[in-house]
């Protein structure tokens, strides 16, 4: 399964020598994306189980990452683009920081409105700590003064804790939460897409496709519940919540990862029954390949491209966490914030958040792009 | 280039026929549609009749599936609930179609510097916090009311809200195959037997881009009709006491364990309208690719 | 071949060694039950600075880690005061001056003792404007001390508090106030350590930095997820039974209550309002009044509800009883203003239910022709609960008067902004929860310089009983006069329309004893015991 993202391997011996020698370099080469892939794979496990994932790892498994990327970029004449890009998405955020900072105050209500209203004296006090008596184009430059020296600014509403305390905090909670849904989701997905295509419109097809639309038919705050009376109440073998281990990591990472699974599995099956009836395949048929490797190895890899467009957003929007699931769960994650600081009016928090989901959906994008071109050598990137 | 094109839509709704899956689905729609439609005709109780001496009750002969914490019978709101739901669904869905296809048709026709611009205002518009423009949108349009009738005033501004989020996506997608279009070489030739450009565009670009448009459509109504359930549960869906499934299964899914009846019935309901949904869709998909012309 | 093999082989081989080298992660709050109590706090505390925290979750906490100079005896179900750091207090001057007798002996949990002094430098710190507290208000009754919070003195020792010659605390007011020690028991009039703050800035919270002198210390903070307490060995008082308490920080009450079902939590308040008809019949299930009240106001500047004919006839023609009936958690249906378990409480005053005068009152009003009757706006903030009471009181109003009633929701500081408003709909959604335990803290919300009093209404006679009644220290006096205000307030001018009373509804684990559930909701977990 694991062989997905690799590129086909040429499994047919040669005889001569030096082109065995070449093409065991190539083959080794091959297997970097491989090794690298089963060692995150393998520190998601260890994570999953519950283990204390040592630093050295981690540390291994970002620059391991980083560092192919790198040579990928570079090898590939990306460099230019790659900053071109990071560029553009600089100019983006600042955008995006300026006119959510616009909204904020045009949206009725402020941060320290209460259902007891303050003393005036008191309401003074308090908009002066926070400069919020200042001209409005005052604050604003003052806020991008201090995003330009990446400091977020002080939450209003949790007293005396950094926005970016905060989001450290909850966003690796989300991470993790988020990274196991996607691998699930990968991980069923594609299969199950693949499956219902190569048996068009039969019972299995329906079948396949009824089980993956299962999945985004209920609302998750309705899912949820469910499982926990499923299996908590009434089998008794996970936990309703918490976030301490991997029994409760099951139901969250189910309910979120149900609704990926299924649209994984609907753009795999429809890419799929694309590339199938497309010319070269039927080429590759009549020479009388056998199904079995057709379907993985030429049609697989040309029909995930869309699958892959659609990934970079899907990423961003489940790793930076889920309102509904984490309230269900009681999982300390990043999805609370993104709802509660709006209801709170914690200005500072709302822009922090708001900024980090752009950042990871910006970076997601560019991922995927450079992605394509090795998806895909004919797309050109500029 | 008329004639042909109408072969075309024949040959997709035969393609269509042949899947079983869709059909159905396509059936339960329009079912669910009359449900809609004629809701006051059909159900047992007004919508919003409160019953105090039946507060909660499990389904019986009075009512057929139960009360809710009002004492309103829940067969009557899931039968209303379906006309919430429905046309927020379809609503929303056309209303971001028609703003998503201008801008994608925008975008993708004039290319270079206008499609970049207005690609990376879709990706700002896109990272705006949501709950922010909703509750704006909100405050707007409660103020500024449109209707009379109370049931499009309830829908006004969460019709507006979805909308302002479904849309970018369709303009994405319109975007994209205005792109391929464009390089077809029936459009170059009208372009260059002087066509002005917005006849082009009405006559040889839009009926080749419906097909995709049509399927997105189709995935837009059950996300959309998903997502109202989704700011019903955070508190900013559905002005009360008007009821969409979306409503029915927020306030169900608050007492799931103490009164399931209350539930199961707009559960169902949502789950079956979602599956027809993505089955017509998936249907729709396969029937109007142009790849599969004739290998059917 | 061989190349793959090896390939795998070195997988494993590092994945095994990785592995030995990993140790498995510990659960995180792993205690002891036997003498371990687990709580839940609805919400992350915003801070455990006494003197900056606004809300109620930051105060469970807070007071069990900190003594006031007075505590309330939860046995009492009228909540009178008994002594905490004050061993005894008395009123001088007509309640004008109040003088503390402070507790000798006691020791902050660095060993260091307690003083008069760290009492006023407590107070020294809400009342600057720098630390921009919200409580800040609380003591706005000590003589100077809003001059001094405004700005306008910068001087502190011309607030009104000292520590005489005796070691006693001498406090100096603006207008007598005969409820003053009551105010001493909230958190944000506690001591503070100056020294600690200055040290630590932001952090001096940090379960490392913090000093408090409570039955229990913070040990451990983990943001959204939970607090530990320890109990502490030189607590004045002894150290309590409970050794941890856990407090589990649980947002949902549904994933409140799964969790009560699977023992990890033994205390839940705040129950799924939903579900009350359901979860009443346990046998953990316990309700107490809560000093609160749920009620309408009605905007008296807007046609119709400008009329007090119409205002009287609204109030007459709801049936409080059915809506408490709804709910099903054993709220007090009620007409008057004082809520249920505080003193000053009169269920007999108020409009009663009356369908028949009420018709006849709209009569009166001159919308005998009921289509005449402009449609009501009533809006209240989301939730579920107020939107089953908006939508029954709509059924209510329609049923029994013939007139309709629109309902709008908004988001609660959407909510907030367009009460304050110039265009406040005819009927909107209120409630107060005490911040002491007296009438005052009910009847001035509805003063005409109220800040809170978004009716519009104001009435001389009115804001003087109020004002009285505050300065006059006999209980029979003062009840007369809340007595007469209430009269005013719910008979006569009817700007607003009481719906219940509020009850706390809990379910407590058989294994917790000694725990007082009371009227303002305060749990002290040095009370209680575990079975």
């Amino acid at each position: 399964m694991s062989q997905q993202g690799v590129p086909a391997m040429s499994k047919t011996p040669s005889i001569d020598e030096e082109v065995w020698e070449q093409d065991l370099k190539e083959r080794l080469f091959a297997k970097i994306p491989l090794f690298i892939f089963s060692l995150l794979m393998f520190t998601v496990a260890l994570s999953f189980m519950g283990y204390e994932i040592p630093d050295a790892l981690l540390w291994a498994d970002f620059l391991l990452v980083f560092g192919v990327f790198t040579v990928y970029v570079v090898s590939r004449h990306l460099t230019l683009y790659v900053f071109k890009r990071l560029g553009e998405a600089v100019l983006t955020l600042f955008i995006i920081a300026s006119l959510t900072f616009l909204l904020l105050r045009i949206m009725p209500g402020g941060p320290f409105d209460r259902d007891k209203a303050l003393p005036p004296e008191v309401l003074a006090n308090i908009e002066a700590k926070y400069n919020l008596n200042a001209p409005l184009y005052v604050q604003y430059f003052d806020y991008l003064k201090g995003l330009s020296r990446g400091y977020l600014g002080e939450s209003y509403k949790y007293i005396g804790r950094g926005v970016t305390d905060i989001i450290m905090e909850a966003l690796p909670v989300s991470f993790q939460l988020g990274f196991y849904s996607l691998i699930l989701a990968f991980l069923l997905g594609i299969p199950l897409g693949v499956f219902a295509a190569s048996k068009h419109n039969s019972r299995f097809d329906y079948f396949a496709m009824f089980l993956a639309n299962s999945g985004t038919a209920l609302p998750s705050f309705l899912v949820g519940p469910i499982l926990i009376i499923i299996f908590c109440f009434w089998l008794n073998w996970l936990p309703a919540a918490f976030w301490d281990g991997p029994e409760y990591y099951i139901l969250p990472v189910l309910t979120l990862g149900l609704r990926p699974v299924a649209v994984i599995a609907r753009l795999t099956r429809a890419n799929v029954l694309d590339v199938i009836r497309s010319d070269y395949i039927r080429t590759a048929r009549s020479k009388g390949l056998a199904e079995k490797v057709v379907l993985y190895k030429h049609v697989l890899k040309n029909s995930l491209i869309p699958v892959l467009t659609f990934s970079g957003p899907l990423a961003a929007a489940i790793l930076s966490g889920s309102f509904v699931i984490e309230l269900i769960f009681n999982i300390p994650g990043i999805g609370k914030h993104f709802v509660e600081s709006v209801t709170n009016r914690d200005y500072p928090l709302i822009l922090g958040v708001t900024l980090v989901f752009s950042f990871l959906l910006v970076l997601a994008n560019l991922i995927v792009d450079l992605l394509y071109v090795y998806f895909d050598p004919r797309i050109k990137l500029s | 280039m008329r004639s042909s094109s109408k072969s075309l839509w024949i040959d997709a709704f035969n393609r269509l026929k042949k899947n079983k899956a869709s059909m159905v689905s396509l059936g339960i729609i329009i079912v669910l549609c009359f449900i809609a439609l004629f809701a006051r005709q059909i159900s047992p109780y007004p919508f919003d009749e409160q019953h105090m001496d039946a507060i909660l009750q499990p389904p019986s002969a009075r009512f057929w599936l139960g009360t809710d914490s009002l004492g309103r019978d829940l067969l009557s709101r899931v039968i209303y609930g379906a006309r919430m739901s429905m046309a927020v669904g379809i609503l929303t869905a056309f209303i971001s179609l028609i703003l998503g296809t201008i801008y994608g048709v925008i975008s993708g026709w004039f290319g270079g510097r206008v499609d970049a611009l207005l690609m990376r205002a879709l990706d700002i518009i896109t990272s705006i916090p949501t709950l922010v423009l909703m509750i704006l949108v909100k405050v707007i349009f409660d103020s500024v009311q449109l209707f009379e009738n109370p049931e499009l005033r309830a829908l006004t501004s969460i019709l507006l809200a979805l909308s302002l989020v479904g849309w970018v996506s369709l303009a994405r997608v319109v975007r994209g195959q205005v792109l391929q279009v464009k390089e077809m070489t029936f459009v170059e030739a009208a372009r260059a037997l002087g066509a002005s450009q917005f006849w082009t565009v009405i006559k040889h670009v839009l009926p080749n881009i419906l097909g995709p448009i049509i399927v997105l459509l189709s995935f837009q109504i059950p996300s959309n009709i998903l997502f109202e359930s989704f700011l019903s549960f955070i508190g900013l869906g559905l002005q009360p006491p008007f009821s969409s499934w979306g409503v029915l299964a927020s306030e169900g899914a608050k007492s799931i364990r103490s009164y399931p009846h209350v539930i199961i019935s707009p559960g169902v309901a949502l789950f079956i309208a979602m599956l027809a949904f993505q089955f017509l869709g998936d249907g729709l998909r396969d029937a109007l690719d142009p790849k599969m012309k004739g290998s059917v | 071949m061989p190349l793959n093999s090896r390939f795998w082989a070195i997988i494993f081989l590092s994945a095994a060694f990785f592995f030995s080298g990993c140790t498995k992660k510990k659960k995180s709050y792993d205690f002891d039950p036997k003498n371990t109590l687990f709580s839940r706090l609805g919400a992350e505390p915003p801070s455990l600075d006494w003197h900056k925290s606004s809300d109620t979750t930051s105060a469970e906490v807070i007071m069990n880690m900190m003594e006031g100079l007075v505590e309330y005896n939860l046995s009492d179900p009228e909540l009178s005061l008994k002594p905490a750091l004050a061993v005894k207090w008395r009123a001088e001057n007509k309640a004008q001056r109040w003088i503390f007798t402070l507790r000798e002996g006691v020791k902050w949990t660095d060993g260091k003792s307690f003083t008069a002094q760290q009492v006023v430098d407590g107070w020294e710190r809400l009342l600057n404007p720098a630390t921009a507290s919200e409580y800040a208000y609380f003591l706005f009754g000590v003589k100077n001390a809003k001059a001094y919070n405004s700005g306008k003195i910068k001087d502190f020792s011309q607030v009104g508090v000292h520590v005489n010659s005796q070691g006693e605390l001498v406090v100096d007011l603006e207008a007598p106030q005969s409820y003053f020690p009551y105010l001493l028991a909230h958190h944000s009039t506690y001591p503070i350590r100056k020294d600690v703050v200055k040290k630590f800035g932001d952090q001096w919270t940090n379960p490392r930095n913090i000093q408090t002198l409570g039955a229990y210390r913070l040990v451990k903070w983990d943001h959204d997820k939970a607090i530990v307490l320890k109990a502490n060995k030189d607590f004045y008082g002894g150290e309590p039974p409970i050794k941890n308490v856990v407090l589990h920080i649980v947002k949902d009450a549904q994933a409140a209550l799964n969790l009560f079902d699977t023992h990890k939590i033994d205390i839940l308040d705040s129950l799924p309002s939903v579900e009350l008809k359901h979860l009443r019949k346990r046998p953990e299930y316990r309700t107490v009044p809560l000093l609160g009240i749920y009620y309408f106001g009605l905007n008296v500047k807007k046609k119709p509800t400008d009329n007090v004919l119409v205002r009287k006839a609204l109030s007459m023609a709801i049936d409080r009883k059915e809506i408490t009936d709804m709910l099903g958690g054993g709220q007090v249906p009620m007409t008057s203003w004082v809520p249920k378990g505080m003193f000053g409480y009169m269920p007999d005053k108020g409009l009663k239910f009356n369908v028949k005068k009420a018709r006849e009152l709209l009569d009166k009003a001159g919308y005998k022709d009921r289509s005449r009757f402009p449609t009501l706006k009533l809006l209240f903030n989301t939730n579920e609960d107020h939107q089953r009471v908006a939508e029954n009181i709509q059924a209510q109003l329609k049923r029994n008067l013939g007139i309709n009633v629109e309902l709008g929701n908004a988001e609660w500081k959407v909510y907030l902004s367009a009460l304050k408003s110039n265009n406040t709909p005819h009927i909107f959604r209120m409630g107060w929860i005490a911040d002491f335990p007296d009438p005052d803290n009910f009847l001035n919300l509805m003063t005409s310089y109220s800040a809170n009093n978004h009716t519009n209404w104001s009435n001389k006679e009115f804001d003087r009983l109020i004002l009285k009644a505050a300065t006059v220290t006999d209980k029979k006096e003062r009840l007369r006069l809340y007595g007469k205000a209430q009269e005013i307030l719910v008979e006569k001018e009817v700007p607003v329309i009481p719906i219940y009373s509020y009850v706390s509804t809990q379910l407590v684990s058989k294994r917790v004893l000694g725990y007082a559930s009371n009227a303002m909701g305060i749990k002290k977990y040095k009370e209680m015991r575990l079975q």
